[in-house]
């Protein structure tokens, strides 16, 4: 039971975080369907900036967890700059872009990688080595029944998530900037005639998601995975876009739907295991998240409401 | 001359091949095309290798210049036929995507599609024993038929329910992955490869080591029918009234529905042709360019047809040369990667590069079209 | 200095393929309302824009108290104290009042010291301080989708004055009213006026100029061809100024010869996607060459009800009848067949595709059928010729005739074809939804005349309009919606301006 909810959190959280940057770009209009590439690319710079620096300084490369984090959202952001480009500045479709930029992302980090193995340490490898980072236990509080296990092994990460995550909450829903985003998303025109930029706001909602989904990304490769390799691009990316359709847009309910695959994921696991099955059963174990995400989607997809001018091409000369 | 004046008619001369509208739908691939390539040229140049050498050695590769030796039994030509088999699931994958991008609706979902109906092809006839003049045609029919309903379930999903086809298409892929990778490791694995047992020769749909003229070549005989189907689907798609609805639900829904076209059944009907496109790519590539199914992969080849697709203009014949150059940087790259001592991968950067330059075809259109009238405007004051 | 508190010097604005304004002069003076006078594309829109920083003229020069200025963008004009009430409101639903209004110049107050967030609570007193200084009283925390089409127009012109706007420009401001949300707009209009205030309205209503404006200028095509003092100007001369020639402001009619009933609505009920009644319990009958139209403010149902004859909506109870058959639960290609024609209010989301050719567009209700496709296969000649015959017949104008692409076509001669397919089907109902909007002076008087023509060929006609001169005018019978309910049908001779809009208004009911 204990691992299902450890497992659980540790799933759900980085998925939430990148779901947060979702929230944030389709929020100001722009569809995003990039998320995949961004995490991706975003932990490729995490663990490469992690496995470089321990290689020049002889560092154990679990102690620079927080750089690679650090450099996991630039990387992310740097890499949705493409998308914003694309979708604002060249007006592209968004759908076309996000989906370029995924397999953009999957190709390019893939080639690296490879490449960088091979000049950098002479091996021929397709995977950067982290290892799991530390996690810790907040006694006391891990000793009360059932709730204790959300204090037990926690990765520093997900407490990281969760302050992040509360900051992102604040930005969007009680500053001027996050008015003026959930403006441009709702009518672009409304913000246009508040002499507000809508293309800035875009853009940084755009590179909000990138950075976001960098930290999903490098959380995921420095505990499920325990390095990075192509394997990074199993699809977080859509289920956050799943979880954050199912969330209606809104930063708690999100959180619940990524609470619910967490869940999916860890429990259909620890059933596989506790029922002694053979390892090709785990397979068929793997597909729960992504069942829950469609038949959720038959029962949300109706009642939803998206943004109202999201992804349509904002074009402020039209009068 | 100025520098300033120079770069402008640089500009100027680039972009004029792409001023004459009739020809864009052509002239931006193109020009993307070589964007691109260059851009990998420059990639090549940082890792300290000649990329004109890695782009000759590419061509040599797929068999369209020749290699400087060959091995037994091999020349240019198998090297050709061989490109034209790994071609055709690419053909019909790409056409997938175009059928449903003209429906205003993006199929992701072509890998899952393609592995499922390989899968029970693989099943039902691969294994059966069946004669070849039955087994050959039955592939095809179930590949279409498990293809055409998959897609179905996401017109279906989309039209019932407002699901949007990328989210559904790329979680049935993923339900699919895991679940025919149990299926295979449970129930049909062979213990050597750790992929799927082979198929009977007689079900597949290349035929492989044919000997002619002292040569040993694999004949894709799917490859004719890709180009049937090409060239069926440009007529339906141009000249037939179920062509017709089907674009301008692509188009406009709104309009559409206001003109009495039955969106949902056009959606389902673009999506059941879709999903069956896709069928048929799975069948010619795990029951043609393969034997077997490797569990817990998809092909890449759902990914790369988006490329051919947006390369190709979602037009059924400009799919055909788009699938082509694919095909060329995919098949050249093992020999370009051994003879020119770069990593096979980059022909995925390169494709990657191709598609991201696509993308912002409609930005060079728009471009161009705003310095045509810069122009015009020039002219009118000059005069 | 002159007395001038704006001056529009030898403005001159081009796009591509016409100039907006050639060689525009004005100056206005502080504290008057001034009218800008005009029919569509006659140019006051561009020019006030210039004025409002959103676009900066090819030649010329602004003056602002005095002052020359360029003005780079709305932030830049609304320093200069010019605020812009727009025609068509730019304003967030989902927001409320105050969010709307205070939207991009948010009030800001620190948490702790440290966390800066939007003060709304402020923010909802200083509104409605400011809506009761101004007799625009509002509840400044209501959403802005909860509010009717004259109420968030009073956002708008609060969203101005909260940024203490001198100059205020009115962008066709009673084009969505009632004749008495209209009179009470004016009497706002006034009263800013008298507070010290400068308006600019900008109209092609000449009634409203007579009734409160001080001076006029007149544009046409592009050109100032008059500068008025409104007191001593009658509407005619300036109804000629602005068209260029003598007008005839009613259509030319016979009574109507009412023969057989062609659409018979009972109790029909109609819900939106939130479930809401948006028709509630409506019923109408049109006969055979009777123009039944339906007056109302935007957003009163009236669409839905077109809407669920064409077939477009679902109809949540009651019954619809063509020529006696119930067409309620037929599909839309059906009630095509069966005889309904449909010029729809939205024509470049639903009149039609706009990548298509002009002559696929103009086919778009037919192609299924003999001549233009048989078995199946399109027939890509018959398409040709049948476009080419329409585009002559109604004159559509487009730069490669069949060819054209209906995106590259204006807005005018898109409503000309999306007429002409309509009307070509010869159906025996047809339904014009807004037939007129953002068309010219010419082309409305054409639309109107073949709206008669097809009236006294024994078609039954379905209109629906928000400009009520436009019903007064061409309307047989008139039915008044308001809220869902239709509150009233009858004859319009038997009906005065007034007496609808009070009905419009759900002030008055049977």
């Amino acid at each position: 039971m204990d691992t299902i909810i450890i497992d659980g959190l540790s799933f759900a959280l980085p998925l939430f975080i990148m779901a947060i940057g979702g929230i944030y770009s389709e929020k100001s209009g722009i569809t995003n369907l990039a998320l995949e590439g961004f995490q991706g690319f975003g932990a490729f710079i995490g663990a490469l900036s992690a496995v470089l620096i321990a290689h020049a300084t002889g560092t154990d490369i679990q102690n620079l967890f927080y750089v690679s984090l650090l450099f996991a959202m630039i990387g992310g952001m740097a890499f949705s700059v493409i998308h914003a480009v694309l979708s604002i500045k060249f007006k592209a479709d968004q759908v076309i872009s996000g989906v370029v930029i995924n397999i953009l992302a999957l190709a390019l980090t893939t080639f690296l990688t490879t490449q960088i193995n091979a000049i950098v340490f002479g091996a021929a490898s397709d995977k950067f080595r982290l290892g799991v980072s530390e996690r810790f236990t907040i006694e006391g509080l891990a000793n009360i029944p059932v709730i204790g296990a959300v204090f037990t092994n926690v990765y520093p990460f997900e407490v990281i998530i969760i302050v992040i995550a509360f900051f992102a909450w604040y930005l969007l829903y009680k500053t001027k900037f996050g008015m003026r985003l959930r403006a441009s998303g709702e009518n672009p025109h409304s913000v246009d005639a508040a002499g507000v930029n809508v293309s800035k706001i875009r853009f940084s909602a755009v590179l909000i998601s990138g950075l976001l989904s960098g930290l999903g990304g490098i959380c995921f490769a420095y505990s499920i995975s325990a390095n990075f390799s192509s394997n990074i691009y199993m699809g977080y990316g859509f289920l956050a876009i799943a979880a954050l359709i199912f969330g209606n847009w809104r930063i708690l309910p999100t959180l619940a739907a990524c609470l619910l695959f967490g869940f999916a994921k860890s429990g259909g696991a620890f059933i596989a295991q506790s029922m002694a099955l053979p390892s090709s059963f785990t397979d068929l174990f793997m597909i729960l998240p992504y069942v829950l995400t469609l038949l959720l989607l038959i029962f949300f997809s109706k009642s939803n409401r998206a943004p109202r001018a999201l992804g349509e091409i904002y074009d402020k000369g039209k009068r | 001359m100025s520098k300033d004046k120079k770069i402008k008619s640089l500009r100027y001369n680039l972009i004029r091949p792409m001023s004459n509208e009739k020809w864009q739908p052509i002239s931006i691939p193109i020009v993307s095309i070589l964007i691109s390539f260059i851009a990998a040229a420059i990639v090549i140049l940082l890792i300290g290798k000649n990329p004109l050498q890695a782009f000759y050695n590419l061509f040599q590769g797929a068999g369209i210049l020749p290699k400087p030796s060959y091995a037994g039994y091999k020349s240019m030509l198998t090297d050709f036929l061989s490109l034209l088999n790994a071609m055709t699931p690419l053909v019909f994958a790409s056409l997938a995507v175009a059928v449903a991008f003209k429906a205003g609706l993006f199929n992701i979902g072509v890998s899952g599609q393609m592995l499922v109906s390989g899968f029970l092809a693989t099943i039902v006839v691969g294994y059966s024993g069946l004669d070849a003049i039955i087994a050959k045609p039955l592939v095809l029919v179930i590949g279409m038929v498990a293809g055409g309903l998959m897609g179905g379930l996401v017109g279906w999903l989309k039209y019932k329910f407002n699901i949007n086809e990328v989210v559904s298409t790329i979680m049935l892929n993923y339900i699919a992955q895991y679940v025919i990778s149990f299926f295979i490791q449970m129930y049909y694995i062979d213990p050597v490869s750790r992929q799927s047992k082979y198929i009977s020769e007689a079900a597949r749909l290349t035929l492989v080591n044919v000997e002619i003229a002292n040569l040993k070549m694999d004949i894709p005989l799917g490859f004719i029918l890709a180009i049937i189907i090409a060239i069926l689907l440009k007529f339906v798609m141009d000249k037939t009234v179920v062509g017709f609805e089907i674009k301008a639900v692509g188009s406009n829904r709104n309009a559409a529905k206001y003109a009495g076209i039955n969106v949902g059944r056009n959606t389902v009907l673009a999506m059941v042709i879709s999903g069956g496109l896709a069928g048929l790519a799975g069948v010619t590539y795990y029951l043609g360019y393969f034997s077997s199914i490797q569990p817990k992969v998809l092909s890449s080849i759902g990914f790369d047809s988006i490329a051919v697709s947006l390369l190709g203009n979602s037009h059924p014949i400009g799919v055909i040369f788009s699938s082509f150059l694919i095909s060329i940087i995919d098949q050249g790259s093992t020999y370009m990667s051994s003879q020119a001592g770069i990593r096979q991968e980059i022909s995925s950067v390169i494709i990657g590069l191709i598609l991201l330059f696509s993308a912002c075809g409609a930005y060079l259109k728009h471009k161009v079209s705003r310095l045509k009238e810069k122009e015009v405007d020039q002219k009118e004051s000059e005069s | 200095m002159s007395d001038y508190i704006v001056e529009m010097k030898h403005i001159t604005k081009r796009f591509p393929g016409i100039v907006a304004n050639d060689d525009v002069s004005i100056g206005i003076k502080k504290g008057e309302i001034f009218a800008l006078l005009g029919e569509n594309g006659a140019g006051k829109s561009t020019l006030m824009s210039i004025l409002g920083g959103m676009y900066e003229p090819d030649e010329g020069e602004v003056y602002i108290r005095g002052k020359k200025v360029q003005i780079s963008s709305p932030n830049h004009a609304a320093k200069l104290n010019i605020g812009m009430v727009h025609q068509h409101f730019k304003l967030v639903s989902d927001y409320t009042i105050t969010e709307n209004i205070i939207l991009g110049v948010e009030p800001i107050k620190k948490f702790a010291g440290l966390f800066p967030y939007v003060d709304i609570r402020n923010a909802n007193r200083k509104i409605e301080e400011l809506s009761k200084n101004f007799g625009l009283e509002v509840d400044p925390t209501k959403k802005i989708a909860d509010l009717t089409v004259s109420m968030q127009q009073r956002v708008e012109i609060l969203k101005v004055l909260y940024r203490e706007a001198e100059i205020l420009i009115f962008d066709e401001p009673t084009a969505v009213l009632t004749p008495q949300e209209i009179d009470f707009l004016l009497g706002i209009i006034e009263g800013l006026r008298n507070g010290g205030k400068t308006i600019i309205l900008i109209t092609h209503k000449l009634e409203e100029i007579k009734k409160v404006a001080d001076r006029c200028a007149v544009l046409n095509k592009g050109k100032l061809v008059g500068m008025l003092d409104v007191k001593e100007t009658s509407t005619k001369q300036m109804a000629q100024l602005m068209v260029g020639r003598e007008v005839n402001f009613e259509s030319d009619k016979a009574p109507a010869v009412m023969k057989e009933e062609v659409l018979k609505v009972e109790h029909l009920t109609v819900k939106n996607e939130d479930g809401f009644e948006v028709v509630k319990d409506v019923s109408f009958t049109i006969h055979s060459g009777e123009i039944f139209a339906i007056a109302g403010v935007a957003d009163n149902g009236q669409v839905e009800i077109a809407d669920a004859i064409a077939g477009l909506t679902k109809v949540n109870g009651g019954k619809i009848f063509l020529e006696g058959k119930d067409i309620t639960n037929e599909s839309i290609r059906n009630r095509t067949e069966m005889g309904i024609s449909y010029i729809p209010e939205d024509r470049q989301s639903f009149g039609l595709v706009l990548d298509f050719e002009l002559s696929t567009n103009l086919a778009l209700k037919q192609y299924y059928r003999e001549p233009l496709s048989s078995k199946g296969v399109l027939n890509k000649e018959e398409f040709e010729q049948f476009g080419s015959k329409l585009i002559d017949k109604y004159d559509i104008r487009s730069g490669q005739g069949t060819k054209t692409q209906v995106r590259s076509m204006s807005g005018g001669n898109q409503q000309k074809a999306i007429i002409a397919r309509e009307i070509e089907l010869q159906s025996p109902l047809m339904i014009f939804v807004q037939p007129t909007r953002g068309v010219d002076i010419g082309a409305i008087e054409n639309i109107h005349k073949m709206m008669i023509h097809e009236r006294d060929q024994g078609k039954a006609i379905l209109l629906i309009s928000l400009e009520l001169d436009e019903i007064m005018n061409v309307a047989d019978t008139i039915g008044v919606i308001y809220n869902g309910r239709l509150q009233k049908i009858a004859s319009s001779e038997s009906l005065t301006t007034n007496e609808v809009g009070e009905y419009m208004m759900g002030a008055k009911h049977e």
